[in-house]
Parts: C-alpha cells; sequence; structure tokens
C-alpha cells in the first residue's frame, strides 16, 4: 500500500495543481491545436447547425399541418427549405458532431498527449465555420432546391446560383473531414501506448477508425462529383446533361458510392459510442469484443458494395437483385452489434443514467430503423414505398434514433470528464421522455402514411392525410422542445454542476484516468491501461479503480460511487 | 489491495517520453502523406474512369481527337516528368548522405522539371483552343463532348504538378536553412507527392495520348 501510494500522490498532486482549471471560454473562440479544444469548438458549433437545422425542421411541419401551401410561398420555397434542413443536419451537424466526440475522447482513451497531427486537426476545424457561411449565404442568395442529394437535372439546370455555393461548401467540408479523419487514423494506428495492442483498444477507438478509414475513402467521390457538378454549373461542361453526351445517372452512381459508406460515417461512431456506454453503466464487459470491433471493419467494407439501392427504380433491371443481396448482407455485422449490446446489459447492474437511458433509446429506436432498412433492401417492397414518407421515416430512425440519440448518450457520458462537473440527471431523464416520445410519435406514424402513398418533398398534399400529419407535426414540436431542455441542462450544469472528479463512472478506459477536464498534456506521466478496456466486475478492475479514485479524489464527491 | 502491483496502477512513471521521439514522428508523417495520396487516388479514379467510358462509347471521336492531338510535344512533357522524378530521388539521396547543397541542385532541378512540364501543358492547351477543342459544350463543334473528358483530368493533373512545383520551392527554401540536415522526412514527404503526380501522368497520358 505505502509503496504505491506515493508515486499515484505525487501524480495527483500535481495533476490537482496544474490543471483542475478550466480553460477560460474565449479560448474556444481563438485558433488552438490542442485537441480537447478542437473537441468542444466541433461540438457546440455541430450543436449550433443542429437547433439551426432543427428550427426548419419545425418550419417543414408547421407547413405540413395543412394539405395546402400556408406558411411557403411555393413548392419551390419548400423544397429549398428541407434542401437546406438536410445539408445543414448530415455536413453541418452529424458529421463534424462526431468530429468533436472523436477529437475530446480518442487521444485521451490512447494514453496520448494530443493528436497525430495537432495543427491539421485545427485548420481542418476551421475549414467549418467558412464553409457553413457558404452555404447558409446559398440559401438566401438563391437557394438550391435539388434535396441534399442534389441529382442533376434539378442540381443543374433548375437550382439557382445557391446550388453552386452549396456545392463549393460542401467540397470545403469535404476537405475539412478527409484531413480529420487521416488525422484519426494516423492517431489510432500510431499513437497508443505499448500495452495497448490493438485488441486491448476501447471500441469507441475501433469505430472512429473504421469511420476515419471510410472517410478517407469515400469522402474523395464527393469531391469529385462535386467537382464536375461545378464545372457543370461554371464552366458549361455537360458531364450530367444527357443533351449535351453527358450521364445523368454519373452522379447518382458516384454520389451514393460516397454517400452510401457516408450513411455508416454518421452512425458507426454512435455504435462505439454504445459499446462504451452499455458496458460502463451496466458494469459489464463488452459481450464478444472483438467482433463488435470486427463488425465495425465489415461495415465499412460491405458498404462500398450496396449503393445502388437507392437507385433501384432508375437502375437496370439485371442489377438490382445483386444490390439487393448486398444491402442484406450489411445488416450481419449490423446484427452482431445488436446482439452484443443485448449481452452486455444482459445479466448487468444497470444504472439508469441519463446517458444509459439514451443508449437504451437508441438500442430500441436503431433496430426499428434497421429492420425497415431490410425492408427497404427487398425489391418489390420498395418499389412500392420509394420516395414516400416511408424513406423518410427509415433514414430518421437511424440518423436521429440512432445518430443524435447516441450524441446525447455521448453527451452526458463525457460532459463531466469535459467540463469536470456532472450534468443534472432529473433534467437528463425528462430530457429523456420528452425526446423519446416526441421522436416515436413523429417519426413511427409516417411509415403508416408512406405505405399509404404519400411522396416526401411535396408541401402539398391528399387530404386525407392531414389527421396523420397533425399527429407527426405535434410530436415534432415536442421533440424538438425537448432541445432546449438539454439546452438548458449544459448551461446549468456548466455552471452549477456538482463537481465530477476524475472517474465518476468509475469507467476503466484511460481518458477516465485523468482529472476533469484532464490538463493541457492530458496525462502527466504515461498512464498504464487496465488490461482489458471492458474488464469489469473482477477484483483487479476493482482494485484499479479504487488506486484511480484515491489519487484523484480529493474530498470530490462520487456520484456514481459503489459497484 | 494487497496484491496491487504496478500493472494495475492508472499512471507510474515508467520512461519518459513526454515528446514523440522522431522515429514515432516520421512514421505518422509518412501514413498521413499515404493516406492522403489514397484519396487523391480515388479522386482521379472518377475522371479515368469517366475517360475510359467515353474512349469506348465514342471510338470515332477518339480516334480524330488523336489525330489532331499528336504525341510528340507530350511525349517530350512526359519525358520531363519521368527525368524530375530521378531528380525527386537523387535529392533525398543526397541529403541523406549529408549533402546539402547537393541536394538544394536536385530539388531545384525537379521544381524546374515541374516548371517545364506545365510550359509544355500551356502551349498544348493553346494548340487545341485554336482547333476548337475547348472545355464547355458547343453543340456546332464536333469536338463539343471530347474537351471536357480530356481537359478535366489533364488540368486536375496539370494543377497537382503546380502545388508540386510550389511545394519544391518551399522545400528549397527550408532546407536551404538547414530544416531537413538531420531528418529528411519533410524531403521524402514531397517525395512521395512527387512521384505519386508522376505516376497518375503515366495513366493519363497512356490512356488518353496512346491507347
Amino acid at each position: 500500500m505505502a509503496t504505491i501510494a506515493v508515486p499515484l500522490g505525487a501524480q495527483a498532486e500535481q495533476q490537482e495543481a496544474e490543471a483542475i482549471r478550466r480553460p477560460a471560454l474565449s479560448e474556444y473562440l481563438r485558433w488552438s491545436v490542442d485537441h480537447k479544444i478542437i473537441g468542444v469548438q466541433y461540438g457546440v458549433s455541430s450543436f449550433l447547425f443542429f437547433l439551426i437545422g432543427g428550427a426548419m425542421a419545425m418550419g417543414i411541419r408547421l407547413e405540413l399541418w395543412t394539405p395546402e401551401l400556408d406558411l411557403m410561398v411555393s413548392g419551390a420555397a419548400y423544397n429549398s427549405l428541407f434542401t437546406i434542413h438536410g445539408t445543414i443536419m448530415i455536413f453541418l451537424f452529424i458529421i463534424p458532431m462526431w468530429a468533436a466526440f472523436g477529437n475530446f475522447v480518442v487521444p485521451l482513451q490512447l494514453g496520448a498527449k494530443d493528436m497525430a497531427f495537432p495543427w491539421l486537426n485545427a485548420f481542418a476545424f476551421w475549414l467549418i465555420p467558412p464553409a457553413a457561411i457558404v452555404v447558409l449565404l446559398g440559401y438566401f442568395v438563391s437557394p438550391a432546391e435539388a434535396g441534399w442529394t442534389s441529382y442533376p437535372p434539378l442540381s443543374t439546370l433548375f437550382s439557382g446560383d445557391g446550388q453552386t455555393l452549396w456545392a463549393l461548401g460542401a467540397h470545403l467540408l469535404g476537405i475539412s473531414s478527409i484531413m480529420g479523419s487521416i488525422n484519426f487514423i494516423v492517431t489510432i494506428l500510431n499513437m497508443r501506448p505499448p500495452e495497448m495492442t490493438i485488441w486491448r483498444m476501447p471500441l469507441l477507438c475501433w469505430a472512429v477508425l473504421a469511420t476515419s478509414i471510410i472517410a478517407v475513402m469515400a469522402t474523395p467521390f464527393l469531391a469529385g462529383a462535386l467537382t464536375l457538378l461545378l464545372l457543370d454549373r461554371v464552366a458549361g461542361t455537360t458531364f450530367f446533361d444527357a443533351a449535351g453526351g453527358g450521364d445523368v445517372l454519373l452522379w447518382q452512381n458516384i454520389f451514393w458510392f460516397y454517400s452510401h459508406p457516408a450513411v455508416y460515417i454518421m452512425v458507426l461512431p454512435g455504435m462505439g459510442v454504445l459499446s462504451e456506454v452499455l458496458s460502463i453503466h451496466s458494469r459489464k464487459p463488452v459481450f464478444g469484443y472483438r467482433m463488435v470491433g470486427l463488425s465495425s471493419m465489415g461495415i465499412a467494407f460491405v458498404g462500398f458494395t450496396v449503393w445502388a439501392h437507392h437507385m433501384f427504380t432508375s437502375l437496370q433491371p439485371e442489377l438490382r437483385i445483386p444490390f439487393m443481396i448486398t444491402t442484406m448482407i450489411i445488416a450481419v455485422p449490423t446484427g452482431i452489434k445488436m446482439f452484443s449490446w443485448l449481452g452486455t446489459i444482459w445479466g448487468g447492474k444497470i444504472r439508469f443514467t441519463s446517458a444509459m437511458l439514451f443508449a437504451l433509446g437508441f438500442l430500441s429506436l436503431f433496430v426499428i430503423g434497421g429492420i425497415t432498412g431490410v425492408m427497404l433492401a427487398a425489391l418489390p417492397f420498395d418499389i412500392h414505398v420509394h420516395d414516400t414518407y416511408f424513406v423518410v421515416s427509415h433514414f430518421h430512425f437511424v440518423l436521429f434514433g440512432g445518430s443524435v440519440f447516441a450524441i446525447y448518450a455521448a453527451l452526458y457520458h463525457w460532459f463531466p470528464k469535459v467540463t469536470g462537473r456532472m450534468m443534472n440527471e432529473r433534467l437528463g431523464v425528462i430530457h429523456f421522455f420528452f425526446t423519446y416520445f416526441g421522436f416515436l410519435f413523429t417519426f413511427f406514424p409516417m411509415h403508416i402514411v408512406g405505405m399509404l402513398g404519400m411522396p416526401r418533398r411535396v408541401a402539398v398534399y391528399a387530404e386525407g392525410f392531414q389527421a396523420w400529419n397533425q399527429l407527426i407535426s405535434l410530436s415534432a414540436f415536442v421533440l424538438g422542445f425537448s432541445t432546449f431542455i438539454v439546452v438548458y441542462n449544459v448551461i446549468k450544469s456548466y455552471y452549477h454542476g456538482p463537481i465530477a472528479g476524475a472517474n465518476p463512472w468509475r469507467a476503466l478506459t484511460l481518458e477516465w484516468q485523468t482529472t476533469s477536464p484532464p490538463p493541457p498534456t492530458n496525462f502527466v506521466d504515461d498512464p498504464i491501461p487496465f488490461e482489458e478496456p471492458y474488464g469489469y466486475g473482477t477484483e483487479a478492475s476493482a482494485a484499479y479503480l479504487d488506486a484511480v479514485d484515491e489519487a484523484f479524489s480529493r474530498g470530490a464527491p462520487n456520484p456514481a460511487s459503489g459497484h | 489491495m494487497a496484491e496491487l502491483t504496478a500493472d494495475h496502477l492508472p499512471a507510474v512513471a515508467h520512461d519518459d517520453h513526454g515528446h514523440m521521439s522522431e522515429e514515432e514522428h516520421n512514421n505518422n508523417m509518412k501514413l498521413g502523406v499515404w493516406l492522403y495520396l489514397a484519396s487523391e487516388i480515388v479522386i482521379f479514379s472518377i475522371m479515368i474512369v469517366g475517360y475510359i467510358i467515353f474512349r469506348i462509347n465514342e471510338e470515332d471521336i477518339v480516334a480524330q481527337a488523336h489525330e489532331e492531338l499528336g504525341v510528340g510535344l507530350v511525349t517530350a512533357n512526359t519525358f520531363v516528368l519521368l527525368a524530375s522524378s530521378f531528380f525527386m530521388v537523387m535529392g533525398l539521396r543526397a541529403m541523406q548522405q549529408g549533402n546539402r547543397a547537393g541536394m538544394l541542385r536536385w530539388i531545384g532541378l525537379t521544381a524546374l522539371g515541374g516548371i517545364v512540364f506545365l510550359g509544355g501543358q500551356y502551349i498544348e492547351y493553346s494548340e487545341l483552343a485554336h482547333l476548337g477543342i475547348v472545355l464547355g459544350f458547343d453543340t456546332a463543334s464536333e469536338w463539343s463532348t471530347f474537351g471536357m473528358r480530356f481537359y478535366a483530368p489533364t488540368f486536375f493533373h496539370g494543377a497537382h504538378v503546380f502545388v508540386g512545383v510550389l511545394w519544391a520551392l518551399e522545400v528549397l527554401r527550408r532546407g536551404a536553412r538547414g530544416r531537413y540536415d538531420n531528418n529528411p522526412i519533410g524531403i521524402e514527404m514531397f517525395g512521395l507527392y512527387w512521384h505519386f503526380v508522376d505516376v497518375v501522368w503515366i495513366m493519363l497520358f497512356t490512356l488518353i495520348y496512346l491507347v
């Protein structure tokens, strides 16, 4: 006992002297190469875009309250509204939001002092504000009307100059995403401590690695397609114009060759978060750790073979069946994860923290989104519900019920590490119930109106759908309101939350083996990871966690103590 | 608690590598450049595949284009670019042997090769413009569908050569100050990029001018 107390005590005192101090708010507004600052910069800015995109969704739902045009002056105005809603949510919210958690957590989980390329990291972030300005300016100049997928000829012959700005902005965001991902891959492959083999790496790192590989290999397809689109719009080429010897389907092929893998960019990190949160908050090792890590890679790989299922109605008929099969195959690695999560919490000592509630919310909603995904992969069914609200419902179940719920789980889980304060659990639970039921009653009925035949992307619809749409809109407003609860909670907890201490959840991964917030160099000494990242429930892990508690607690209340 | 060993401790001072070692740093840099080049391959391959499909479907236009294009100038240009890759290798080798002056000479030649290549491309573009081969679609021109497929990849490649020349000049500036005397990784990274640009050109040259 005495032999270990000395180095640990010295470490803790040193760290306390150096760092329990939080960075001043002004540091977040400046150029910084510290991955922890950059992580928060990513997080706060993408959350702001979430609020903007969410306000637009409220506008969409308001318009759809009645079957006629009322809020919008024209169908074109409605087109540009959902176009900018989708663009913001995907390119400015979900993708950079995962860069936020990746940036803050991954180097800490690896016991590294920073990312491999700190300067590149900052540069990738600072590409986002100008890109966002370009995209948003486009909306006010003469908006893009072609949906976030920007199919020609809608995006070449019909949309205004806003479409050009949209393409430029998306281009910048793609470059930012590629640079960020190169940084993650190098960091994760090269900067682990010697004790941490790739099979002892936390699953968030596995997920971010798989995501980054997809981003590096797929995003250039978007870049190439956007380059050709820009040439078509600005330089008079006709790559996508059949009248000029071009090919309209070329865009759909290249775009989905990027964008289908990109849906895994949007959800794989969330799956990593799930493995972390479910294991830590139910005090059990991750079930089938290796298979979970490998299934991330499997999804990344198979994700490149399914793109044409977005084009079932425009594809040569003989190619449909192969893409139907690959699409169904991708449900297998996803299913492995599902069963791993269930196996992880099975018989565990579950604590219903806010993070855990959102993780369980993800489980229940993502499984619906996954199943509707397999339904949509089935060709006869897809032809029937093609371009209806069924599709809208499907991708909101995976992107909101999946990604956003995982983002909230990650927020409640890592907020104490980022700020040194706990979030308010009661507000967290209230937030969860409003979000969960608001979500469910917004998006589940869309399956039904979709199967009844209500097309997506229209402002004027058949009167028979009005009752459903009013239910959907009302629930959407509840869902929109729920966002304010978490905003209030974050601000309140930042100033008045209880002190978190180093390791409030008694977690074994390395980000918790340092002060909250961590000092500028993350760790005073090189940390030694516990032999299993999720080895909960053993005496050795309890001893490790007690040693951590002892080293870092200087009378700080530990809200999650007891194991 | 009694059987607590050092293995269980979250943080114990074992050895002091507070900063990245030079080897780690070099490995990170090289892997980063490789990943960057992997993403570049994707962008080029879109344009290359686009050209191949065109080549298969529109044999007549391409045959006619080959007649007009000629391979004299572009062959010379290709040779210059290949030679510059050789200069690049020699420059890196010189630096690895501690010969700073030699490195500056060879990298200077590399940059010169890039500039000559761009000059050749400029001359070629002007000649083609006189023939009426332009980027934009023009219903009046028989070339209308060839121009964009030719200019997009070659210009995109030319832009990469241009960036490479700027990078070479930066390497020269830093090298002259002794930046690479102990660790030539910066030259090596530039070399990877330059060889990549060269390889892409060999593909484009073969596809567009030869077959």
